[in-house]
């Protein structure tokens, strides 16, 4: 009697979750799982997207995509794109919210703030502004070189250099957004150990690679992931405004790279083709990472 | 966070809210016994969108027979296309609606309209001359596709001129009046950098081969003969090399994409600049230096051949009744008085004759605005913007600027680099 109370209370809450989780799953369908499908489905054919009709193709768009060395050479990007965004978007903020909380001790409420104020700006302004500041005519940032003595490279013409101004425009909006999440780790970390790491007069470096790394490495994992698969997806809106895939593909990546083929030029089947294979990419990067990487973290709760 | 998402939902609500009021301004003003018709164009606020308004209404106030509403598209000429096929789905179409030069072909082979002409002859006798009288031929025919039938009329035209700073050539003590060709423009180039140090030239490089059109063509190359890519001819070669020259050998021209190239124009740092004249506004109110246009560089001895840009408007009314109304709107929008305002408001080059000299066209603004006579001047110069035919013809576009991309970078040479896209867009093409 008393046990199957129970059960009807359980299952009374089960539906209850299941009701509110309910809207959001058809919003998740509805703009996920169908376009997914939708997507595999436009990979086997050949269509304009304004055309009526579209003409099978079978496995003929994956040949295209893997025999075209275009796609290589922007994977190659995208791979060199998620090695910068790691630097600039997790490393750097690691150490600024390590400094910033336990190294200094005035102005922090304004370094908070002008650290993170530009993750609310858009990035098509910040695009904009970026193409002013890093002109490399006639920009602050080359007159400022030039009063060195160096020549800024054409960097939005240059292979590899693209890559570089790109992945800096974008550090300028979600830099601030990882900052602050990487504080809020570092900051929820016990003091008495830190303290008392302290007193024992073991060096900075040390208190952050073996105390507070390990200690705020969940935060630290959740943050990995977004800057790549979000900044990935970031990168887009500079690449967008500024270069348009140029110099000769140098800056596309994957993302932008299956817009391209889509919107621009009507390959649609090229596209979603590209798109598939750009998942199965990043589903092997998270099957790495849940397997090597999540398998050390701590979780506090 | 449950703040910012309360505040994002009101933000969102707003929107809503603020384009429904939008519509219904719109339905409001449909009077008794009027013809309602739609005017579909793609001028945003800051793009001539208050002169499409103040255009609308000047007519509306004056005329007795029509109403016309005018229906902003964004994300330009495609967004309009992608709208109207949206209308035609179910079997509603606007009455007048502008059609960007690249989209002609794909218009006419995919929509209904009528030639304004058919119109004209059907129902306005007096207006049987009108085209004939006030366009130029080579401007009517930008208006025809591959068949050869009058689309539409000419509307919002562009034209690539030279801009110049005048302070920076008397610097380096070569003509003020700036280069006639384009050999001059590449010695100017070289005598700038000696003198001033500063770059001497440069040509826009925006996601399309509109310069790179007018300065092959008007060597005597064709990006198009009979369907057939043709550009890799020995002059499109020739004409290709200066430019690369400028670029990779003298290094006295700029690469750099479009709007820097025009920034550093601006800001002084570039003697010269070949890009479209509706960027004049710009360039005009920002400059602080004595800036002018000349019209584009020819190539010693021969015919310039100008690319031109923008819309044509074309009647798209299906009933008859719509369709008189279509030409009354188009004939007021063609009037000297509508297409001064619309010069003023937009930068695009006058399409029709007699606005430029008229006392009630432009003849105050040419007087204050000088760089637009350039454009004017060289309207006999203007043809079609060549677009690649089929479905491959975006592609094809791409595979220049591809190559544009890899010549000016000095990564390949001009002849292998043309030589081989133009087989690979014939390949295409087939």
């Amino acid at each position: 009697m008393h046990v199957s109370k129970w059960e009807g209370r359980r299952s009374y809450e089960q539906w209850k979750a299941y009701g509110l989780l309910f809207p959001s799953l058809i919003i998740f369908a509805l703009f996920m799982i169908w376009p997914f499908f939708y997507t595999i489905y436009l990979s086997f054919f050949d269509w304009n997207m304004v055309a009526p009709t579209k003409t099978f193709v079978g496995f003929q768009n994956y040949v295209d995509v893997l025999t075209d060395p275009i796609t290589y050479k922007v994977l190659r990007n995208t791979l060199f794109y998620i090695v910068l965004l790691l630097a600039m978007n997790l490393v750097v903020p690691y150490i600024f919210a390590f400094v910033l909380d336990l190294v200094l001790h005035r102005w922090k409420g304004f370094y908070k703030g002008a650290i993170f104020l530009p993750s609310v700006i858009s990035l098509v302004v910040g695009s904009i502004l970026f193409m002013w500041l890093l002109n490399p005519v006639s920009g602050p940032v080359a007159i400022v070189l030039g009063a060195f003595g160096i020549t800024m490279p054409v960097w939005s013409k240059l292979d590899g250099w693209v890559i570089v101004g790109l992945s800096l425009i974008t550090s300028w909006k979600v830099f601030g957004y990882n900052f602050i999440v990487l504080y809020a780790a570092v900051n929820g970390i016990s003091r008495e150990v830190i303290e008392a790491a302290k007193l024992d007069g073991v060096p900075l470096w040390r208190i952050f690679v073996q105390i507070v790394l390990p200690l705020s490495g969940a935060t630290g994992i959740y943050v990995l992931i977004i800057t790549i698969v979000q900044g990935l997806q970031y990168v887009f809106t500079p690449i967008k405004v500024l270069t348009q895939g140029g110099p000769y593909y140098g800056s596309a990546n994957l993302i932008y790279q299956a817009y391209h083929e889509a919107f621009v030029l009507y390959r649609t089947g090229h596209s979603a083709a590209l798109s598939i294979l750009t998942m199965f990419i990043f589903f092997i990067l998270l099957w790495l990472e849940f397997k090597f990487v999540e398998r050390g973290i701590h979780y506090a709760n | 966070m449950k703040r910012w998402s309360i505040i994002g939902a009101l933000l969102m609500a707003l929107f809503v809210l603020g384009a429904c009021s939008g519509d219904s301004k719109g339905s409001k003003e449909q009077a008794e016994g009027k013809t309602v018709i739609e005017y579909w164009h793609v001028n945003a606020e800051t793009q001539g969108g208050q002169t499409v308004d103040a255009l609308v209404k000047e007519f509306n106030e004056t005329s007795d027979t029509v109403e016309v509403i005018a229906k902003y598209n964004p994300d330009m000429y495609k967004g309009l296309m992608q709208n109207l096929q949206a209308e035609a789905a179910s079997g509603k179409a606007p009455a007048v609606i502008q059609v960007g030069w690249s989209f002609l072909d794909y218009f006419s082979n995919n929509f209904e309209f009528v030639s304004p002409q058919t119109i004209i002859d059907q129902h306005f006798e007096e207006d049987a001359t009108f085209l004939s009288d006030h366009f130029l031929p080579n401007v009517m025919d930008l208006a025809k596709n591959a068949e050869g039938v009058q689309v539409g009329i000419p509307y919002s035209l562009s034209s690539p001129v030279l801009y110049i700073n005048r302070d920076l050539l008397r610097e380096a003590g070569v003509s003020e009046e700036g280069p006639k060709t384009w050999q001059e423009v590449r010695e100017f180039s070289n005598t700038i950098q000696q003198k001033t140090g500063k770059h001497g030239f440069y040509m826009q490089e925006p996601a399309d081969n509109w310069a790179t059109q007018a300065l092959l063509e008007s060597n005597g190359a064709r990006m198009l003969t009979d369907g057939k890519a043709t550009f890799a001819s020995a002059e499109g070669i020739e004409a290709y090399s200066l430019l690369r020259d400028m670029v990779v050998k003298d290094q006295t021209a700029l690469h750099v994409p479009w709007d820097q190239g025009v920034q550093s124009f601006i800001d002084g740092n570039v003697a010269m600049v070949y890009t479209t004249i509706a960027r004049r506004m710009q360039i005009q109110d920002n400059a602080r230096f004595d800036v002018a246009t000349v019209p584009s560089p020819t190539w010693e001895g021969k015919e310039v051949r100008l690319p031109a840009g923008g819309a044509m408007l074309a009647i798209t009314a299906k009933e008859e009744e719509q369709q008189r109304a279509a030409w009354e709107f188009m004939k007021f929008l063609y009037s000297v008085e509508s297409v001064a305002a619309w010069t003023e408001g937009t930068g695009y080059v006058p399409p029709r004759e007699g606005v430029a000299e008229a006392e009630n066209g432009l003849k105050t603004f040419l007087e204050e605005n000088e760089m637009m006579k350039a454009a004017i001047d060289q309207m006999d110069g203007v043809v079609p913007w060549t677009s690649f035919p089929g479905d491959a013809g975006l592609q094809a576009e791409q595979l220049l600027l591809d190559v544009r991309d890899q010549i000016l970078g000095g990564s390949v040479d001009v002849e292998t680099g043309l030589k081989e896209t133009e087989e690979r867009i014939n390949e295409l093409l087939k």
